[in-house]
């Protein structure tokens, strides 16, 4: 069931547009990320959908309500838009304590004070906060306030959810293990959630959908899985994952094939993007390094490379490999030793898009 | 499909429009209680104000018919050499006030900002004293201190043979204004330099330089903005004194430009309400510039502090020894001239009939001058009333800052620009004519003249008077909350009024417990706004003094002076209880 | 409960019959024999307002005394002569009057009132008992007489040395001009209306008076603008003396401070008065006849006098009155009539003429 959907939005700060027409819909029991680098837009558009933010143009309807219709010139406030936001600093009111915080919304909502106090108690012990209910924000650690703060946006059971950089003030075990409760949470709880984020881990990990932004625009959506085998364009192919970045001139182009060559180096490829490619133009290719064997032997499609140094990171090697002015990385199980060495790189994994001059 | 929702004429999404289309604001904004309560305000600010412009153009009083419309009272205010005499010792007196007031504040502000300076906490709060004694109240303790016959005079006569200073000559009374407002220099050169951050103070120190060349070189360009806004205030209180100008250089023929107003009222026999209003006109018109040029500094240097940051962790840097001697001595020498030499002056006066050459004070020590409080009506109820005014005007005075305060907060829209001149217009005037203008006000607007013989008149000339400093006490306080705070209770479903009755307020309670303790301190020093307002039944101890100034019943006002100050000195007492922040 | 309510009702019109009935035998010679029904009306009216620039601890004594004698609560509001005039005239300009008695020593200013159009007629029966130039028009009454003077250090300056007359006095000035340089103190007429009365009425009234300016201005004479910021500079000695201060607030002061002489001239003392009037649309009518009558008898003169201002009869119990002060400053006690004669230096004119003058005088 779509509980949200998005059409369009367009926002201005002054002259600036930094919102340039945003559209999507996310459904019932599922987690939708808006990912992007700062300064994409992201939270912005959160906010535009949470009332905080007023977009000049643009249609939002959340559940059966319309909260944004630019030429009807309607624009609910937040408290009439239903949704649940979780801030980033948890915003949790100092002034109240865990139990107070969690049950404001059902305060507002007319909620009598014996069902109140049940689904306060309920929503804090599902999350292990039940012996907190008395505490004020300040005497909480911080994994402890981030629960309170969902509790807090989930108890009076909101359209949807909205959650801001959720984990980004976690430190980073905390993190791994909030992504994981906060998806079982949202899947079991069958709420539409729609989480920001600037960390790819945590998109691809918690969410089923993802929305990559750019500069105001939404430039690639689709399934975890989907933008990271099957990026659109370079910044999406470049934004997720580890990767290694090859700048040169396209050589020769037959249909898919590309063969593309810099100082000193060719690699074959395949065309993702194939706008302005053309033999002699500028085009650059992204290389997931989890796709780059590095050989001691040569071997066919291997190119030959120097091996600068091998880096020991615990649980595997990384290797740092130059041939001319096209450097790259990539991982192994063992240390080899500086000098001369072969690199694998299957083309379909070569990803060429056309070069930045423009 | 989504070409529909783009207005005519405007290219298609997300192609860079040059300019955005108009906004669409939602109705939970609170945008009606804004624009209500910003146009009270406006009202009660205006109102006053533009009678005082209107009546400069006309030849006589406004309310009678027989005045005309004209610009007679501009050529008369305009080619009398007094008033160009006034107009030039104001300028002399503002700039001779800045002159001694904002190097020392400043210097105040370095060594108890960023030095070790010992007793560091106990000065923090000695050096603000003088800023919360009515400026009336000083100028009647220095004449008792050190005016020709005063007690120190003499004993500095009976050591040197003669007096080395005049209290009365345009340099004494400059002198002592100067001293009187190196708290106001202190405040805000403190509060910038607090956030400097010190390694840079340290980095010159590692390098060799001294604590003075580091203060120079460093830390002084650094805090610059601040000493120029700090300077603009105290020209602009410069020109608005009236206290001491009044009793310290009237006798001597030293007028500025406020008691040049105030001796319009006696020079044609009849008021000329007109010249008045010129000159207040020519006041408003030197210091809106002065106003406006602080409310740019303002912005400039919010955001000079926020470069700062808030985490610079400041190491004082040492004095030693002789450092720590020289710069306590300055101080106490500074505290002795401006706290213990007036308030000294003051007690003494109080307390005696008599006092002079050749009169041993003993023989005349009496409580008589407090008997007249007791006996005579009109004191007894200034004592009360100015208490009513400074406890409960006060606490009504915060809610109402607080309630404009919320009006401004968060505002995006240009009701926001217009709130902040029309906060700003007040303080061009000074306390004496807005006092006027309302005594009009409450006489000729129907349905106010109820109230012209109670206290509320009082309150809302007080009101608008110290509308700019409560309102800045207020706003610093409200800014304090983070806005996601405000946020999130609107996104669980609180409408802006909710959020701030909930959330907002709640949070800010204990700042606004000691802007009530500060605001109820400047309503209590007030001397000028009551003179005209003020009748049988709503006297004010401040109005009171000037009044009996008229008559020169001087044990009566030195009396009053001592309860004033007693009460002053309770109110800041509590400020302090209530933690007033009286250094933002 | 009826009944209890009537025959309350009944009892206190009797006792206020009674009480009307005891005034009428009360009512003194020459007052109407209407008069009760004026005391009634005015005790009806509860209150009474004045505006006024008399200190309330000198006139404490005569209020009390009325309150006393009628039930009538009195509103005092010092205000100063600028401020009682101002406020008068700007209240009946909305229309809001809410002073009954304007009772001011800026006896200009009081003539002014009356003559705009702001005094109500009113003719006491007390006037048969005031000199002649004590009433002007029925409408402005004196309530006082106050002699001109000289206050000094004695300390600085004994009394036997002290000048007796004008002549005497300008040739002190101008004889110990260095002894008294800067410690001469004066009122400022610019800045204080009684001051412009006291110079203005010497100039009409001798023919010395701008030598005396000119021989303070030779001695850099100070300016105030009270009478008590004078006392409190020469009590301690800032001053020498002060010159045309208020005569009858001196003769009090002397009384309790140890080095205050004060002097009035033998050849020629002026004396000003404190003016009572009745406002027009005064909104407690009765009650102002009623006080401006009381102010004016015998009984009320005492209790003036006894508070330091000496009384326009000459039949008081306490204090002094226009003879036994005619006495007391060397018999040539000179009260300034109240007359339109007053208003010659309300001209604008005339008044920057005099301003350029004495300020020619005294720089």
């Amino acid at each position: 069931m779509t509980e949200l959907i998005v059409e369009n939005v367009q926002k201005w700060l002054g002259g600036l547009q930094i919102l340039k027409g945003a559209s999507l819909s996310a459904e019932r029991g599922s987690i939708m990320a808006l990912l992007g680098a700062s300064g994409s837009g992201k939270t912005t558009l959160l906010r535009c959908i949470a009332g905080l933010e007023q977009p000049e143009i643009g249609h939002i309807r959340i559940g059966d309500k319309v909260a944004l219709d630019s030429e009807k010139r309607i624009q609910l406030p937040p408290e009439q838009r239903n949704i649940g936001l979780v801030f980033q600093s948890y915003a949790l009111w100092p002034h109240r304590t865990v139990k107070e915080n969690v049950g404001y919304g059902l305060k507002l909502r007319g909620v009598n004070a014996a069902e109140t106090g049940k689904r306060i108690q309920h929503i804090l012990d599902r999350l292990g906060l039940g012996h907190l209910a008395d505490r004020y924000p300040s005497q909480l650690s911080g994994g402890q306030q981030q629960r309170v703060a969902i509790c807090r946006a989930l108890v009076y059971e909101p359209r949807v959810l909205l959650l801001d950089e959720p984990l980004s003030n976690l430190d980073a075990k905390l993190r791994e293990e909030a992504r994981y409760w906060i998806r079982k949470l949202i899947l079991d709880l069958e709420i539409c959630a729609i989480l920001v984020t600037h960390d790819q881990t945590e998109a691809l990990a918690a969410a089923d959908h993802i929305l990559l932004l750019e500069n105001g625009r939404i430039v690639q959506d689709g399934s975890p899985h989907d933008i990271y085998t099957n990026p659109t364009s370079f910044y999406a192919a470049d934004f997720l994952g580890a990767n290694n970045i090859a700048r040169g001139k396209v050589l020769t182009l037959n249909g898919n094939e590309v063969l593309l060559g810099g100082d000193g180096w060719q690699l074959n490829g395949a065309v993702r993007d194939p706008a302005g490619l053309a033999p002699g133009a500028d085009a650059q290719a992204v290389i997931r390094v989890e796709r780059v064997r590095v050989l001691p032997e040569p071997g066919a499609g291997r190119i030959e490379m120097q091996l600068d140094d091998s880096l020991y990171l615990g649980d595997r090697w990384e290797y740092r490999l130059r041939r001319g002015d096209f450097a790259l990385k990539a991982h192994g199980a063992h240390s080899l030793p500086a000098g001369r060495v072969y690199a694998d790189i299957p083309p379909e994994h070569v990803w060429v898009f056309p070069g930045q001059a423009a | 499909m989504n070409a529909n929702s783009i207005p005519a004429g405007r290219a298609g999404p997300g192609d860079g429009i040059p300019t955005p289309p108009p906004k669409i604001r939602h109705r939970g904004d609170a945008r009606l209680y804004r624009a209500i309560t910003i146009a009270l305000l406006a009202i009660a600010v205006m109102a006053p104000v533009g009678l005082i412009i209107y009546q400069s153009f006309l030849d006589g009083p406004f309310f009678s018919p027989r005045s005309t419309l004209g610009l007679s009272a501009y050529g008369y205010v305009l080619t009398d050499p007094m008033f160009w005499e006034a107009l030039w010792t104001t300028t002399v007196f503002a700039f001779g006030m800045v002159a001694i007031a904002v190097p020392l504040g400043g210097l105040l502000a370095f060594l108890l900002t960023r030095t070790d300076i010992r007793l560091k906490r106990t000065l923090e709060i000695l050096v603000l004293v003088p800023m919360f004694i009515s400026s009336i109240v000083l100028a009647f303790g220095y004449t008792v201190s050190v005016g020709p016959s005063g007690f120190v005079s003499m004993w500095m006569r009976s050591v040197l043979g003669f007096v080395p200073w005049n209290l009365y000559s345009l340099p004494g009374i400059i002198l002592i204004a100067g001293l009187s407002h190196v708290p106001h220099v202190y405040l805000y050169v403190s509060a910038a330099m607090r956030n400097l951050p010190s390694d840079l103070e340290e980095a010159a120190r590692t390098v060799g330089a001294s604590i003075w060349q580091v203060s120079r070189d460093v830390t002084l360009p650094m805090v610059l903005p601040a000493l120029i806004f700090a300077a603009a205030l105290n020209l602009l209180l410069g020109f608005e004194t009236f206290g001491i100008p009044l009793v310290l250089g009237d006798p001597n023929g030293i007028l500025v430009l406020t008691t040049y107003i105030y001796k319009l009222t006696t020079l044609f026999g009849v008021p000329t309400y007109q010249l008045m209003a010129v000159v207040a006109v020519v006041l408003i018109l030197i210091t809106l510039p002065l106003v406006f040029f602080q409310r740019r500094l303002l912005r400039n240097s919010r955001r000079y502090a926020a470069l700062g940051g808030k985490g610079a962790r400041a190491t004082p840097l040492k004095l030693g020894a002789r450092g720590q001697a020289i710069a306590l001595s300055i101080i106490g020498f500074w505290l002795f001239v401006s706290v213990i030499l007036p308030i000294g002056g003051i007690t003494v006066r109080a307390f005696v009939s008599a006092w002079g050459q050749g009169i041993n004070l003993w023989d005349h020590l009496t409580l008589a001058n407090f008997d007249r409080m007791l006996s005579v009506p009109s004191l007894s109820r200034g004592i009360v009333n100015t208490l009513l005014l400074s406890v409960l005007g006060g606490a009504a005075a915060v809610f109402l800052y607080l309630l404009i305060g919320l009006a401004g907060h968060r505002n995006t829209g240009h009701s926001n620009t217009v709130l902040d001149y029309i906060v700003l217009l007040p303080r061009a005037l000074p306390g004496l004519v807005v006092g006027l203008a309302f005594f009009w006000v409450f006489l000729f607007v129907p349905f106010l003249t109820p109230l012209r013989p109670t206290l509320i008149a009082l309150f809302v000339a007080y009101m608008i008077v110290g509308l700019s400093y409560g309102l800045r006490l207020l706003q610093g306080t409200l800014i304090q909350v983070a806005p996601e705070l405000e946020e999130s209770a609107r996104t669980t479903g609180a409408t802006i009024g909710r959020t701030w009755r909930d959330v907002v307020i709640p949070i800010v309670r204990p700042g606004l417990a000691g802007a009530w303790a500060l605001i109820m301190i400047i309503f209590l020093r007030d001397y000028a706004t009551g003179v005209y307002l003020m009748g049988a039944g709503t006297e004010v101890i401040g109005s009171l003094m000037v009044t009996l100034l008229q008559t020169g019943a001087m044990d009566t006002i030195a009396a009053l002076a001592f309860i004033s100050i007693i009460m002053t000195a309770a109110g800041l007492t509590l400020a302090l209880r209530l933690g007033a922040k009286i250094h933002d | 409960m009826k009944l209890t309510r009537r025959a309350f009702a009944i009892t206190s019109c009797a006792l206020a019959l009674a009480a009307g009935a005891g005034w009428a035998q009360d009512i003194p010679d020459g007052y109407p024999e209407d008069y009760a029904q004026l005391v009634e009306a005015a005790k009806a009216q509860g209150r009474v307002v004045i505006y006024t620039s008399t200190d309330m601890a000198q006139a404490q004594a005569m209020l009390d005394a009325f309150t006393q004698k009628y039930g009538i609560q009195i509103e005092y509001n010092d205000l100063g002569t600028n401020g009682a005039y101002n406020r008068a005239i700007s209240e009946a300009a909305a229309n809001q009057m809410s002073a009954d008695i304007v009772w001011s020593s800026a006896m200009d200013l009081q003539v002014v009132l009356a003559a705009e159009g702001y005094a109500e007629t009113y003719a006491s029966p007390e006037v048969g008992n005031l000199p002649d130039w004590a009433v002007y028009n029925d409408q402005i009454y004196a309530t006082t007489v106050e002699p001109i003077g000289i206050i000094y250090n004695t300390g600085a300056i004994s009394e036997d040395e002290f000048p007796r007359s004008r002549a005497d006095l300008i040739a002190y000035l101008n004889d110990n001009q260095d002894a008294l340089r800067g410690k001469v103190a004066s009122f400022d007429p610019e800045k204080s209306g009684t001051g412009f009365l006291h110079h203005t009425n010497d100039v009409e009234q001798t023919d010395d008076f701008w030598d005396l300016a000119k021989a303070m201005g030779a001695v850099d004479v100070r300016t105030y603008s009270s009478s008590g910021s004078m006392r409190e500079t020469v009590v301690s000695g800032e001053n020498v003396m002060a010159i045309n201060i208020i005569g009858s607030y001196a003769l009090e002061w002397v009384e309790d401070s140890p080095n205050l002489g004060v002097a009035f001239g033998d050849d020629y003392t002026a004396a000003f008065s404190r003016l009572a009037l009745l406002t027009k649309g005064a909104p407690h009518p009765e009650a102002g006849r009623l006080l401006i009558d009381f102010m004016l008898s015998q009984q009320g003169q005492s209790a003036l006098a006894a508070g330091g201002l000496p009384s326009v009869r000459n039949d008081v119990s306490e204090g002094l009155d226009i003879e036994s002060l005619g006495e007391r400053v060397g018999g040539n006690l000179r009260p300034i009539p109240v007359s339109e004669e007053l208003l010659n230096y309300m001209a604008p004119q005339k008044r920057v003429e005099f301003f350029r003058e004495w300020n020619a005088a005294i720089k």
